[in-house]
C-alpha cells in the first residue's frame, strides 16, 4: 500500500521538525500567543463591522465568523507544510541540493511538498476550525449534516487549489530561479482571504477566484457550512481542485526536465 | 549647517542603495494597498447594506479615507524594531556605537531614501483605486497647510516610537515580539480596520488617547478633509506632544539600554 508509506513518511517528517521546535519552546509558546491575538483581533475588526449592520452582501455574523475560521485554516495549512517547503525548494535549486532529494526513492513532488514545516502552524489549523465551529453554532438554523459534509469537501478542494498554486509557484524556480518575489504577492493577496470575496469589486474578484484563488478557496467552504452553496459551486470548486492536482503534478515532472543539479 | 551636510551625504548613498532593490520595494508598494482595498471593500459593503451610508461616511468618504490612510502610512513606515533585534544579538551594533554619528541617523537617512524611491510607484496605484471607487475629498487649502505639518509629524512619531521599541532588545531577546504586539493594536485602534469616528463606544475614546492614530487615522482624516480646520489644529497640536514624549523617552531608554548592552565577545 504505497498511501500507508507516504502516510508514514509524512508522519515522520512532522514529528521530526516538532522536535526541532520543542527546543525553542518559549518561541513556540509564544507563537501561540501571537495567533491568539491575532485571530482575536481579526474577529474584533469583524464584530467593529457588524456593529452597524446584520449582514453584509448577505453574509450574517455567524456565517462571517465561520469564514474567518476557514481563512485560518487554510492559511495554517498553508503554512504549515507548504509554505516553508516551497521556499526551502527555491533555495535547493538555487543551490542544486535538491539532487539529493531526487536520489531518495520515493514521489520527489511529495517530498519537496511535506519535508519542512512549521509545528505552531498546527495551532492555527486547531484555532481555526475552533473558529468554524464557534460560526456554526450561532447559525439560525444550524447547519445540516448535508451542509458538514459539503464544507469538507469544500474545504479539501480549496486546500488542493492553494497547494497547487503554491507548488506552481516553486516549480516555476526551475527555470526563472528566483521565485520569491512571487510568493510575495501571495502573502499580500491572501489578506483578501479575510472577507467572502463577493464583495470586491471585478478586478480583485476576479483575481481572486482565478489567478490567487484564495477567494474561493475561503469564501465556498464558508458557503457551504452556512448552507448557501449550490451544487453547481460545489461541483465548480470539486472539478478545478481535481483539475489543479492534475495540473500540477504534470507541471512538476515538465519542470524536473529543466532542471540542471548541483555539477551539471 | 554640519548635520545639512551629514544628511546630504546620507542620503546621497542611501538612495543609490535603495535603487538597487527598486523592482523589490516597488512590488512592496503595489501590495502595501491590499489591506486598506480589503476593509474599504468591507465598509463598502456595510454601507450598502445599511441604504449607502455609515454615519456621516457614505461608500465615496470611505474610499477617500482609506486611499489617504494608504499613503500616510506608506510615509510613516518604521522597520527599524525588526532589524535591531539582530543587531544587538549578534553584536554588529558595536562598530556602529564606535562612529563619530549616532545611529539613528543612518536610520533617518535610509528610511527617507525608502520612501522617496517608492513613492513614485505608490502614487499612481493610488490614483487608480481612487478613479474606480469614486473616492471623495473635501479637501480645502487649510486642509492641506494642515496636513503638512501633521504628516512629518506623524512620521516623525512613528520613527521614535520605532526606536524606542527597538531599544527593548536591549534587554529582551525577542524584541519583535513586542513590535508584533503593538502592531496588533494598531491594527484596531490606529484607524487601519475603521475610521475613528465609527469605533463603537468606548473604543473610539480609546484610539485618541493611546498613540497609533496620531500616526495614521489623523492625518488621513486631515487630508480627506474630514475634520474642520480648528479640529484639525487641535490634533496637530497633540501630534506635537506625543513626539516630545517619545523623543524624551528615547533619550532615556537608549542612553540606559547602551550602558545595559553587552556585545558578543566585549
Amino acid at each position: 500500500m504505497p498511501e500507508v508509506r507516504y502516510a508514514r513518511i509524512a508522519a515522520i517528517f512532522l514529528r521530526t521538525e516538532i522536535q526541532y521546535a520543542m527546543a525553542y519552546r518559549a518561541n513556540f509558546t509564544f507563537g501561540i500567543v501571537r495567533l491568539f491575538i491575532v485571530v482575536g483581533t481579526s474577529i474584533g475588526a469583524a464584530l467593529i463591522l457588524f456593529q452597524y449592520t446584520d449582514a453584509m452582501n448577505g453574509w450574517t455574523l455567524p456565517q462571517m465568523i465561520a469564514l474567518l475560521g476557514v481563512y485560518y485554516l487554510v492559511q495554517g495549512l498553508a503554512d504549515l507544510m507548504f509554505m516553508p517547503s516551497v521556499t526551502k525548494l527555491m533555495e535547493q535549486v538555487r543551490l542544486g541540493t535538491l539532487d539529493f532529494v531526487l536520489l531518495k526513492p520515493a514521489n520527489s513532488q511529495f517530498l519537496v511538498s511535506t519535508r519542512y514545516v512549521e509545528p505552531t502552524q498546527i495551532a492555527s489549523v486547531i484555532v481555526g476550525a475552533a473558529v468554524v465551529a464557534l460560526g456554526a453554532s450561532r447559525m439560525q438554523p444550524s447547519p445540516a449534516l448535508s451542509d458538514a459534509l459539503s464544507f469538507a469537501l469544500a474545504l479539501a478542494c480549496g486546500v488542493a487549489l492553494v497547494y497547487s498554486l503554491l507548488i506552481a509557484i516553486g516549480t516555476l524556480a526551475f527555470w526563472f530561479v528566483r521565485m520569491d518575489n512571487l510568493l510575495v504577492i501571495f502573502s499580500s493577496l491572501i489578506e483578501a482571504g479575510r472577507f467572502p470575496v463577493d464583495i470586491y469589486p471585478g478586478w480583485l474578484r476576479a483575481t481572486l477566484s482565478t489567478l490567487v484563488p484564495i477567494g474561493i478557496a475561503v469564501t465556498v467552504p464558508a458557503q457551504a457550512i452556512s448552507g448557501r452553496v449550490d451544487a453547481l459551486g460545489l461541483a465548480t470548486i470539486v472539478l478545478v481542485g481535481a483539475g489543479s492536482l492534475v495540473f500540477t503534478a504534470w507541471f512538476w515532472r515538465r519542470g524536473l526536465r529543466s532542471y540542471t543539479g548541483a555539477s551539471a | 549647517m554640519k548635520l545639512l551636510r551629514i544628511y546630504r551625504a546620507l542620503l546621497t548613498a542611501q538612495l543609490q542603495a535603495t535603487a538597487q532593490y527598486r523592482a523589490q520595494a516597488f512590488l512592496y508598494v503595489l501590495f502595501s494597498v491590499i489591506r486598506p482595498i480589503v476593509f474599504l471593500a468591507a465598509w463598502v459593503a456595510v454601507a450598502n447594506a445599511r441604504g449607502g451610508s455609515v454615519g456621516s461616511f457614505d461608500v465615496a468618504d470611505f474610499a477617500g479615507y482609506f486611499i489617504a490612510l494608504t499613503l500616510v502610512s506608506h510615509l510613516c513606515m518604521s522597520w527599524f524594531a525588526w532589524e535591531f533585534e539582530q543587531d544587538v544579538a549578534q553584536g554588529n551594533l558595536s562598530p556602529r556605537l564606535l562612529r563619530p554619528l549616532h545611529p539613528i541617523h543612518y536610520a533617518a537617512a535610509a528610511n527617507i531614501s525608502y520612501k522617496i524611491v517608492t513613492s513614485i510607484g505608490l502614487l499612481p496605484i493610488l490614483l487608480l483605486v481612487a478613479v474606480s471607487f469614486h473616492a471623495r475629498f473635501q479637501t480645502t487649502l487649510e486642509h492641506l497647510l494642515l496636513f503638512i505639518p501633521s504628516m512629518i509629524l506623524a512620521a516623525v512619531l512613528s520613527f521614535l516610537f520605532d526606536w524606542v521599541q527597538a531599544s527593548t532588545a536591549f534587554w529582551i531577546t525577542r524584541s519583535s515580539q513586542v513590535s508584533f504586539v503593538l502592531g496588533r493594536v494598531s491594527f484596531i485602534f490606529g484607524g487601519q480596520i475603521a475610521p475613528l469616528a465609527l469605533l463603537p463606544g468606548v473604543l473610539g475614546t480609546i484610539a485618541y488617547a493611546l498613540p497609533f492614530g496620531y500616526m495614521l487615522a489623523v492625518p488621513a482624516d486631515i487630508l480627506r478633509g474630514g475634520v474642520d480646520p480648528a479640529r484639525g489644529l487641535l490634533l496637530v497640536g497633540a501630534q506635537a506632544l506625543w513626539v516630545l514624549l517619545f523623543y524624551a523617552a528615547l533619550q532615556r531608554v537608549w542612553r540606559a539600554g547602551v550602558r545595559e548592552y553587552s556585545a558578543v565577545g566585549a
